[in-house]
């Protein structure tokens, strides 16, 4: 029930390494933000520094409207749920979640109430006399979950916490967050949630919007949606799906009032006039070019010859890796390993170790800047 | 054992060499773990044979000492290297516990040894969480201050002890020797090392559910090292229940002698050297039976240990 805001905030350690830049944040109220990147991208270190696990060297961390960097993590409003649950192995799970409520001297029936309010919606009752050591590793996480739940704090912030589960627990852990997030929304606790991971799908899957960090720091921050079809810049574009998207240097060049994206190999894409008219001051210069897997489709053999139709390059098969509904295929493309996604199709002749006629959907192509690797199309 | 020559089936013999090569690894691979089973059968026969010898190495001086109490003087000598004694003689316990008032000595060990290994335990749980746990200045510098008293041996520290107890008029008292004990390097250098393996995710949501840090060492901290507890506990209550040195140097009274000194001072040191060793076995053997009861009951929990720590690594 209160807005995050993170002003300039920095991190540096006493041997001098600088983990967060100076981050620029607002998380609205009620809102699930995920903070996702690569290992080392510092999305923990900037989410114990909300929670006032880590100290912060500059800038100003605001929950409410209270500037909240010298109050220590009880005074903050927060709760946290860790990746490796960190329940106390002495106490039974009723004990777990009591604790943080008797430090709040809450009555005992106030505290039995909540407990069992919250063990209900996470369907623990029955495991609320046990300890730690006699429960899964789901049945943890949801008394980790619980024990956040009772303390009904203003931000929820979640590290990595479906990292120690199996795929099929991860599913369903996943959806139980996403449960109690909208069941909160609807019980009018609207709990702002702050949630980290290297994991895409969960970051696509849960966040109402998603901040993109590397090397501490934010790459773009936008909703799931924008992130995968308007990546920001080359990172976000080839972090966010799933396989990566084909990044590959390319020549802007223009031939007969038709701009092209022509690669080392000397194949050329004909850009759709509304995308050529944005890198019109970019003309002979060298680009990122970027398409997504699910963009790049086979193509029966052509009759016509692939540069006069502007989006079709004979590409040579090396792998076919089956999905099952879906089939991957890693072409070579000159000297480029490129990534078709297409729909598997029992009559399809595609094999490997062939060559292909490969469509490329210019429609979807993306242009970065080859130095400062930010979007030129939008 | 006899071979018998096993015919490969069609299809196998289309691939015969690669099949055979297949059955060769197979050989080899049950060649090493017959060896290895082997290996280790005289490995662990090894460890045991060690472990039993050891053992009676440890149990030997207990024993002879327990038999010598019920053996005549004159046989202890006679023939040292008997361990059963010709006849039992249980009066040498009689005679030990009449001659001296040993129940007043093992009471007074009792209490001087439990009162220093609380105050111990508490003062070393409270540094050594303070050294793990917190973040300040020269936390490390601090250890190593400690580690520096650790080197220091324990006679060169006797005169400004004294010193000090005797400006605080605590010479010949057992308050003297419990706050002259109070703290302990060994205490603060095991419990560090323990507080080291407490997962740091726990405090840190103990902290978040708003606890101080007495509440967690308390509440959070000591709970999941009881056995490590345990182990600190009979260690420094051993070492304090048989002090001797120390004690002999601060205690005058005859009523306020620990047992090692009232052992000393009734059977050694008033000329009845080489006459009563059934007696000193004897009082020597029902001083050792309160630490006996004290490792029964605390021997569980030490072997316990640690068993799940909440955390998934």
């Amino acid at each position: 029930m209160a807005e995050v805001i993170l002003r300039q905030v920095e991190k540096q350690y006493s041997n001098g390494f600088k983990a967060v830049h100076g981050i620029d944040l607002t998380i609205k109220e009620g809102e699930f933000m995920v903070f996702v990147g690569p290992s080392g991208c510092a999305k923990s270190t900037t989410l114990r520094m909300i929670a006032g696990l880590e100290d912060i060297t500059a800038g100003e961390v605001i929950i409410g409207d209270r500037c909240v960097n010298h109050l220590p993590p009880k005074d903050r409003g927060i709760s946290m749920v860790f990746q490796n649950y960190a329940l106390y192995p002495h106490m039974s799970v009723y004990e777990n979640m009591a604790f943080g409520l008797r430090q709040q001297k809450l009555e005992k029936l106030e505290i039995e109430r909540r407990i069992n309010e919250a063990a209900e919606t996470l369907e623990i009752t029955q495991l609320l006399n046990n300890k730690p050591g006699e429960m899964s590793g789901g049945q943890r996480q949801r008394v980790a979950l619980g024990r956040a739940m009772v303390r009904k704090p203003d931000v929820f912030l979640f590290d990595e916490p479906l990292s120690n589960l199996d795929a099929k627990l991860r599913v369903s852990t996943r959806i139980s967050i996403a449960q109690l997030h909208q069941d909160l929304k609807a019980e009018g606790q609207n709990a702002t949630m702050i949630y980290v991971t290297h994991d895409q799908v969960e970051a696509m899957t849960l966040g109402d919007r998603i901040c993109v960090l590397n090397q501490g720091r934010i790459m773009q921050v936008d909703t799931p949606m924008n992130l995968y079809h308007l990546p920001a810049n080359k990172f976000v574009a080839g972090f966010i799906g799933s396989p990566a998207m084909n990044l590959i240097v390319a020549t802007l060049i223009k031939e007969n009032e038709h701009v092209y994206t022509q690669l080392a190999c000397g194949t050329r894409f004909l850009l759709p006039d509304d995308k050529a008219q944005k890198v019109s001051d970019k003309i002979g210069q060298k680009v990122w070019f970027g398409m997504r897997p699910e963009h790049i489709s086979t193509v029966a053999n052509t009759s016509q010859a692939p540069s006069e139709q502007g989006d079709i390059a004979l590409t040579h098969i090396n792998v076919i890796e089956s999905m099952g509904n879906e089939l991957y295929l890693y072409c070579k493309l000159g000297n480029e390993q490129i990534i078709s996604r297409i729909p598997f199709n029992p009559d399809d002749s595609v094999k490997h170790n062939e060559d292909h006629y490969m469509k490329f959907d210019m429609s979807h192509c993306h242009l970065f800047d080859i130095e400062t690797e930010q979007a030129l199309l939008y | 054992m006899t071979t018998q020559t096993i015919p490969l089936p069609r299809a196998m013999q289309q691939d015969e060499k690669s099949t055979l090569t297949v059955l060769l690894a197979l050989f080899k691979q049950r060649k090493t773990v017959t060896n290895g089973v082997s290996k280790s059968i005289f490995s662990k026969s090894l460890k045991h044979v060690f472990l039993i010898f050891s053992g009676l190495i440890m149990v030997f001086p207990f024993v002879w000492m327990l038999m010598g109490s019920m053996k005549s003087n004159d046989e202890i000598f006679s023939n040292p290297m008997n361990l059963f004694p010709e006849q039992f003689r249980w009066e040498s316990f009689i005679e030990a516990f009449n001659s001296a008032p040993f129940g007043l000595y093992i009471m007074n060990s009792f209490t001087v040894a439990l009162f220093t290994t609380l105050i111990v335990i508490v003062n070393s749980a409270m540094f050594a969480y303070a050294i793990t746990q917190l973040k300040f200045r020269s936390q490390t510098l601090l250890y190593f201050v400690v580690m520096a008293c650790y080197m220091l041996p324990g006679a060169v520290t006797y005169i400004p002890s004294y010193i000090t107890l005797a400006n605080l008029g605590l010479l010949d008292s057992h308050t003297g020797l419990v706050i002259s004990n109070a703290a302990s390097v060994f205490g603060v250098f095991y419990l560090r090392q323990v507080f080291l393996k407490v997962h740091p995710s726990l405090i840190e949501a103990a902290r978040i559910d708003g606890a101080g840090e007495v509440k967690i060492l308390w509440a959070i901290v000591l709970p999941q090292c009881k056995a490590a507890l345990a182990t600190l506990f009979l260690i420094t209550f051993i070492t304090n229940y048989n002090s001797y040195m120390w004690p002999s140097l601060l205690i005058t009274s005859q009523d306020l002698n620990l047992i090692a000194t009232g052992i000393r001072q009734f059977f050694i040191a008033e000329g009845n050297y080489g006459l009563n060793w059934s007696q000193i076995m004897a009082a020597s053997s029902i001083a050792v039976l309160p630490l006996l009861t004290l490792f029964i009951i605390f021997q569980k929990t030490i072997l316990s240990g640690i068993a799940d720590n909440g955390v998934k690594e």
